[in-house]
């Protein structure tokens, strides 16, 4: 029974070897903790955060690089399509301007040739006269011949041969 | 006398079993006896385990990758664990950088000394001598006491553990003197002694249970009386559980009431 007391009370008795050896336990421990296995681990930490932080900002450089590209294609085909429609309007201009251009020269031209014949029809009809002046020249002359020859004095002979002669002149005309 | 006590053991297992008893804890000296270095069997297991941890855990710092395997990974979750759950938790990341080793030294010793008491083989937790919890705590003493001269200086300190504010100026009388108890005494003291007894009671218990296991199945020749050592042995499994929960359960709240107390030495901002 005393026994047993003691035991009990020299449970909570340090000995002296055993707080020898829990200190250096404990220092052992604490060193290695202190100065290799946290510091192993906190650099692969740190090394691992400025990765995932260095993966982030690249993919947000590619992202902000696609939307410039994006945004650079988008103004360039807009400015293809404003210039398409130019084009298609200039030639639609051209196209209309040509017509029109070839619509006046014809007309130019129809008014010419038109004025050409009409005074080609003048000139003819000048020529007619002139040649129909000359005819009516040799014309009367035969006809004072024939009045010579087959007298004068009849009425009738004189009107027939007026009328002839009018006749002749229809028909030369 | 080591003759006498195994005498008395095959005496004892003939006729009742071999009940474990505090004997366990104050086991005779096996090397460099009578000097400052002697050796004992829980002394053994402790330099056995700190051996172990420290190849285990060395190997495993010295491998670290970027990429952590299932292992690394485990033990990447236990620092973690430990700096956030713990430290950070208490104190804030700003005041607890400076303790996050000291706190990881702490929890991952204990938790593998706690954990030695189910270990076949070592079968006594490394913890289990009131030195070692002691000495563990004075770590925590020492470290509140320079966290609190650093902060506040001395008689700050002093000043604000003893005489708290907001106490009508006649409890003083009552309260500085329990207060400078606390603050010498009972602190360190609750801790060492919570753990001591957690892992005394465990091994008792479990020790129990299955020397009275191999005594009823095994031992007695009248078998009678082996549907109780049937009982004694479904206990056996349940406190053998119940002591891995304990042994990390131990060595959290020794981490948690160090880092606590630390925390108290400074200044509260308000």
């Amino acid at each position: 029974m005393v026994t047993e007391a003691a035991n009990g009370v020299s449970l909570f008795l340090p000995e002296t070897y055993d707080v020898v050896w829990s200190l250096i336990i404990l220092v052992i421990v604490a060193v290695f903790f202190y100065k290799f296995f946290l510091p192993k681990f906190q650099a692969v930490f740190d090394e691992r955060a400025a990765k995932i932080e260095g993966g982030i900002a690249k993919a947000e450089q590619a992202q902000k690089d696609a939307n410039a590209a994006k945004a650079k294609y988008e103004a360039q085909m807009s400015e293809a399509r404003v210039e398409a429609a130019k084009i298609r309007d200039d030639a639609r201009a051209e196209a209309s301007h040509i017509v029109a251009d070839a619509r006046t020269r014809a007309e130019a031209d129809a008014a010419q040739i038109t004025a050409n014949a009409q005074r080609s029809l003048e000139s003819q009809q000048q020529q007619a006269l002139v040649s129909l002046k000359g005819e009516v020249g040799t014309l009367a002359t035969a006809l004072a011949g024939k009045i010579l020859g087959a007298k004068l004095e009849d009425k009738d002979v004189q009107s027939s041969m007026i009328d002839s002669m009018l006749d002749d002149l229809d028909a030369k005309k | 006398m080591i003759g006498a006590a195994l005498n008395s053991l095959t005496l004892a297992s003939a006729t009742q079993p071999e009940y474990p008893s505090i004997d366990d804890f104050l086991p005779p000296e096996l090397l460099f006896q009578g000097t400052p270095f002697a050796i004992n069997r829980i002394i053994l297991v402790r330099i056995l385990a700190t051996i172990i941890m420290l190849i285990v855990l060395g190997v495993t710092a010295h491998r670290v990758k970027l990429i952590p395997g299932r292992w690394q990974g485990a033990v990447e979750w236990l620092i973690e664990f430990v700096r956030d759950q713990i430290v950070y938790q208490v104190m804030g990341e700003l005041r607890g950088k400076r303790y996050v080793p000291m706190i990881t030294t702490v929890f991952c010793t204990l938790l593998v000394f706690n954990l030695c008491g189910i270990i076949p083989g070592f079968n006594i937790a490394a913890s289990a001598t009131i030195t070692l919890p002691l000495v563990f705590a004075m770590w925590c003493f020492c470290q509140y006491w320079i966290a609190g001269i650093r902060e506040k200086g001395l008689g700050h300190f002093l000043r604000d553990e003893l005489f708290p504010k907001g106490v009508p100026a006649p409890i003083y009388i009552l309260l500085s003197p329990i207060q400078l108890l606390e603050l010498l005494v009972i602190r360190p003291f609750s801790l060492t002694i919570r753990l001591f007894a957690n892992m005394v009671s465990g091994h008792l218990i479990l020790g129990l249970c299955l020397s009275a296991t191999q005594f009823f199945l095994i031992d007695i020749a009248n078998k009678a009386m082996a549907p109780f050592g049937v009982i004694t042995f479904a206990a056996g499994m349940f406190m053998f559980l119940f002591e891995a929960l304990v042994a990390c359960l131990q060595a959290y709240i020794f981490a948690i009431l160090t880092t606590a107390y630390i925390n108290m030495s400074f200044p509260e901002a308000d």
